[in-house]
């Protein structure tokens, strides 16, 4: 490739990557400027840092460290659950030719596009009728309306990869399915059911509309903690700030790790990447 | 072996049962719910508990007393705007990430950043960048003679909505931009033969051979994100609160106000099924036309 | 950590410090009476206003009279509604006392989610009931001839204005008094916006006014302050019985009302389309407006530049406050008087401490200390007792408390934003419409007319139209009445 086009891709791509990540970057240097300065113009780009938005925020009062644990909790509890499930379910999916297959996959993928403002309502009264109103138990069963689908068609794709002569394998040395399963299956799988929990759990933790209607003083969740500080009598920045980089971490490391399965789990299994 | 055969016949079918019966729990539990107190009064702020049937009150109640056909509209606008500005926008990273110069694998294990917070942390981060005074982004466009609203870019009615249509841009186009690359990279060795058969000019190539190939999994990822941007509530509810007026006031955001601010249930579940109707129209005719052919 | 690094949390001890001092020189021993019941806990649920901060600031003190542990959590408005109806409906209310704005007494206080105070008020002596100004007991805390709440934060609505400008513009001083206000009108205001308007001063191109655009909430703060003054009511007949909920909204008052408010956003910066309250508070503080109308609180939080950030603000010492003016010349004037009050949940299992805690942060001593705390500037006047107003050391930090008082007075929460069971959704609708006919997008005509249109289709659809339910002759007079008849007068 001649160098004047690689200069001219370089620059292009200069230009993607300051528009995608000056923003975040902005953003985060936001928690670390004292609240008088968060508006400062020109913008300075060096300063001393100040601390104090994550001393106030997690360390001293501190309300918001209650809350990073609930969002450990649920989003934890929340792909646990769907485990079991979603295991099963992507099992018979991806090894067995059965009638009606297309429509399940279809209409699991439409529990997953459909709109989720739509259940928190009944939600809300029905948690409020059975006693869970509040509790970490009532996120984490209503977020299976997401965590089950996604994670049946990710586990899926990556069931569909491993050789079905090993299993068959097995069952002549005599194992029976369900043998065969725990000891072929799981073991070739377990890569792509650690890449699915990561998944689900990273869409739990990003998730606001179940814990902003279903959880309570005690068990609202972190993403939810950063619109409080949207108080009617001013946006106090350095918190909201120091609160979402805080919420945004565990997101982005996992990504990072995640690196080549980025592209699968994005797609829930449907582009292979 | 009669017994095991059947048993291996119904297996599949015991092992999707669990989760079906979980989602159907989990999600006709608020449709029936739905369906029924859609037909009756139920107001929080009248008192706790449905009052009295009301036939089809509450239906007429959602286009008389809310904005829906606006919400509608702008909900359509933004879906539509939004997904192909992340798809062309994706398309052209992909390509330039696809050029494989030194340097692109961590520019693409990066770019995924924006995709990986959450709706309401992004939507923080450009309020913060948009305010109209002291904010970064106007100072800067100001500052290259772009014409910035008086307002502010979230306070005027003709950029509300195409400002949280930017930021949903903002924060999807790597996804379709690491995906489409994906995608590029599964059919390389098909565009090779096809450019060595035709000798064909790159942009031909790319228009003939290389979107026509990508099709499947544009259909899926225009699929998903259509309905996704359908869905936005979390944007919308940092950035704009559907204001100026009801410029930017989306579908979710009219059910959001009506549910968890006016709490009138009866109306919400009204308007939560025609949402359904439509979302299932939307759902099935683009299952029936376009990824119908996709196998699994 | 530099000279700026005051944190939240050394602002919250210094203020405690300062509670303490003041407890052990304020004649407190009523509440060691409770000191017995100690270890308990109560969990107390606040909205993130400013007088939150000054409560949290000082309520060491009462937990060391009484032993009671006091857990306080802030929330932003909406968080704190979807909260608290979530918790009644579950009946599973984890909180003790909650802050309850004037708006939701009529909904907690007809479904029984909050427990009538009346029977701790005439038991409990200590109250001082009497104290209370009614018109902020009528306004945030009575419905129904009871008392579900007590007031903790009143707010008013005033005027301020930059005193520098004024000179310069060689206008007089605005009336700080209803006795020097004589001639006052709406009129006047125009006239002196639209005389400063553009006007430079020291280099700054100012801004006569600003207003609070931002749909649906705030805009119908600020507007129905005008819209009442020009007399506006928004039903037939509310709150006197019998109540008839026949929508009056587009009167020719209200019109008249609607195209002075689109005179004022012209005179306005073009970006307070989307202001909150506080944008607007903010924004005269960085020193470019030349006059507002606000709430009362902004009277003290235009010394601060921006919430809590320990600067003083450039227009501290050339800021005055005024009266409101009348639309004619010595006419009716009324004015928006809101704010939070402290009720406690029907659920409460700890209802004796929580009437202790309801009964301390309302009181006058510890209304004072908080009035008196400072650290990033004072934060706190907005008393709804007349001991408070009459306090010399309280005036001396707050030199506008006369003024303030008189629009106390004047005040009447209960037809400025009538507190009718559904106002959430009226005022949803109405301040949609209020914000479109500002930004041009349908004419004041046409904005009224819908929102009348959508009253009468939403107070017909939830059965307010015909009110089937007994009305409450609700006036200012009956609460007097109550009033006199809790404190045992």
């Amino acid at each position: 490739m001649e160098t004047r086009h690689k200069v001219a891709i370089y620059a292009m791509m200069a230009l993607v990557m300051i528009f995608f990540l000056g923003p975040i970057f902005w953003f985060i240097l936001l928690a670390f400027r004292h609240p008088s300065e968060a508006y400062t113009l020109p913008p300075q780009l060096f300063f001393e840092p100040y601390l104090g938005n994550f001393g106030d925020t997690f360390v001293d009062p501190g309300n918001n460290a209650p809350q990073l644990l609930s969002s450990v909790i649920v989003s934890t509890g929340a792909t646990l659950l769907s485990l079991p499930f979603a295991l099963a379910a992507a099992y018979a999916l991806s090894r067995f030719a059965m009638r009606g297959k297309e429509f399940i996959m279809n209409w699991y993928i439409s529990l997953l596009i459909a709109p989720p403002i739509v259940f928190v309502i009944p939600y809300f009264i029905l948690m409020s009728r059975i006693g869970w109103a509040g509790s970490y138990r009532a996120m984490i069963v209503t977020l299976q309306t997401l965590a089950i689908p996604f994670s049946v068609w990710l586990l899926k794709s990556f069931m569909d990869e491993v050789p079905l002569d090993l299993e068959e394998a097995a069952w002549v040395d005599g194992a029976g399915r369900f043998a065969a399963f725990i000891r072929i299956i799981i073991p070739l799988a377990l890569p792509g059911i650690i890449v699915t929990s990561m998944f689900t759990f990273v869409f739990s933790w990003n998730n606001v509309i179940f814990p902003l209607a279903l959880s309570k003083q005690s068990t609202t969740t972190l993403p939810v903690g950063t619109i409080s500080f949207f108080a009617s009598t001013g946006v106090y920045w350095g918190h909201i700030a120091a609160t979402a980089v805080v919420a945004m971490l565990p997101p982005m490391i996992i990504f990072l790790l995640l690196g080549r399965y980025v592209v699968r789990g994005l797609t829930f299994g449907a582009v292979k990447g | 072996m009669p017994n095991r055969y059947t048993f291996q016949r119904r297996l599949p079918y015991l092992l999707l049962a669990p989760s079906v019966i979980v989602l159907l729990a989990l999600i006709l539990y608020p449709l029936a719910f739905a369906l029924r107190n859609s037909f009756w009064f139920w107001n929080l702020q009248m008192g706790p508990a449905p009052l009295y049937y009301s036939g089809l009150d509450n239906y007429r109640m959602v286009f008389q007393v809310t904005p829906f056909a606006v919400a509608l509209k702008n909900t359509l606008l933004l879906g539509f705007l939004g997904t192909c500005a992340q798809f062309w926008f994706g398309m052209g990273i992909a390509l330039l990430l696809h050029t494989h110069l030194r340097g692109m694998g961590l520019m693409r294990a990066l770019l995924i950043m924006p995709t990986t917070l959450a709706p309401v942390v992004a939507g923080f981060l450009f309020r913060y960048l948009l305010e109209p005074k002291g904010g970064v982004l106007p100072w800067m466009l100001e500052g290259i003679g772009f014409p910035v609203p008086p307002q502010g870019f979230l306070g005027n009615a003709n950029t509300a909505l195409f400002s949280i249509g930017l930021v949903d841009t903002w924060q999807w186009t790597p996804f379709f931009a690491i995906v489409l690359y994906a995608g590029l990279l599964s059919i390389n060795e098909e565009i090779k033969e096809a450019a060595q058969v035709d000798g064909a000019s790159g942009w031909r190539m790319f228009w003939s051979i290389t979107l026509p190939l990508l099709r499947p999994i544009a259909a899926f990822l225009v699929m998903i994100r259509f309905m996704q941007l359908f869905n936005s509530f979390d944007l919308v509810f940092v950035l704009t609160s559907g204001g100026p007026g009801t410029a930017s006031r989306t579908l979710s955001f009219n059910l959001y106000r009506e549910g968890l601010v006016n709490y009138n249930i009866g109306l919400t579940a009204a308007m939560t099924w025609l949402v359904v109707i439509i979302v299932s129209v939307i759902i099935n005719l683009y299952l029936f036309f376009i990824y119908r052919k996709r196998e699994w | 950590m530099s000279k700026q690094g005051i944190s939240r949390r050394d602002f919250l001890k210094a203020g405690g410090a300062a509670g303490a001092a003041l407890a052990g020189a304020s004649p407190l021993g009523n509440l060691a009476r409770v000191v017995a019941q100690s270890d308990q806990t109560i969990n107390v649920l606040t909205v993130g206003d400013p007088w939150d901060l000054a409560l949290q600031s000082v309520t060491d003190q009462f937990s060391e009279m009484t032993g009671i542990t006091v857990n306080i959590e802030s929330l932003g408005y909406t968080a704190l509604q979807a909260r608290l109806v979530n918790a009644f409906l579950t009946q599973s209310a984890d909180a003790d006392v909650i802050a309850v704005d004037q708006m939701w007494i009529s909904q907690y206080a007809d479904n029984g989610w909050i427990r009538s105070l009346d029977d701790f008020i005439s038991m409990d002596s200590d109250a001082n009931f009497d104290d209370f100004l009614p018109e902020c007991l009528y306004s945030l805390s009575t419905w129904r001839n009871q008392v579900w709440t007590l007031p903790i934060a009143s707010y008013a609505q005033g005027i301020m204005y930059r005193t520098d400008l004024f000179e310069a513009a060689g206008i007089d001083p605005l009336p700080s008094s209803l006795a020097d206000a004589g001639m006052w009108t709406w009129e006047d205001y125009f006239g002196i916006l639209e005389q400063i308007n553009g006007m430079d001063l020291d280099g700054t191109s100012m801004y006569g006014t600003t207003v609070i655009g931002a749909q649906p909430v705030p805009v119908v703060h600020m507007y129905s302050q005008l819209s009442a003054s020009y007399g506006t009511r928004w039903f037939t007949q509310f709150p006197e019985a019998p109540w008839d909920f026949s929508p009056t909204i587009n009167s020719d008052a209200n019109l008249a009302a609607l195209n002075d408010w689109k005179r004022l956003y012209e005179l306005s910066p073009p970006e307070s389309i989307n202001y909150l309250w506080f944008d607007a508070g903010t924004r005269y503080s960085q020193g470019d407006i030349g006059m507002f109308y606000h709430w009362t609180p902004y009277f003290y939080l235009v010394n601060n530049e921006g919430y809590l950030t320990g600067t003083p603000s450039p227009v501290v010492d050339k800021t005055a406050t005024a009266v409101l003016p009348t639309r004619t010349a010595g006419g009716d004037q009324v004015v928006s008087l809101g704010g939070w009050s402290l009720g406690m949940p029907s659920t409460s299992a700890n209802q004796e401490a929580a009437w202790q805690f309801i009964k301390w942060a309302t009181g006058s001593e510890a209304q004072k200390a908080m009035g008196e705390v400072n650290v990033k500037g004072y934060q706190f006047a907005d008393f709804s007792r007349q001991s408070n107003y009459d306090d010399a050391g309280l005036n001396a930090i707050y030199p506008f408390l006369d003024t303030q008082l008189e629009m106390m007075k004047l005040g009447d929460g209960k037809v400025v934003r009538p507190p009718a069971p559904i106002y959430t959704s009226l005022e949803g609708v109405y301040g949609l419409q209020i914000n479109q006919a500002m930004s041009g997008q349908v004419s004041a005509e046409q904005a009224l007319e819908t929102t009348q249109t959508l009253f009468q289709n939403i107070l017909s659809g939830n059965q307010m139209i015909p009110y089937g339910v007994e009305s409450f002759d609700d006036t200012l007079e009956n609460t007097k009445a109550l009033q006199a008849s809790l404190s045992g007068m």
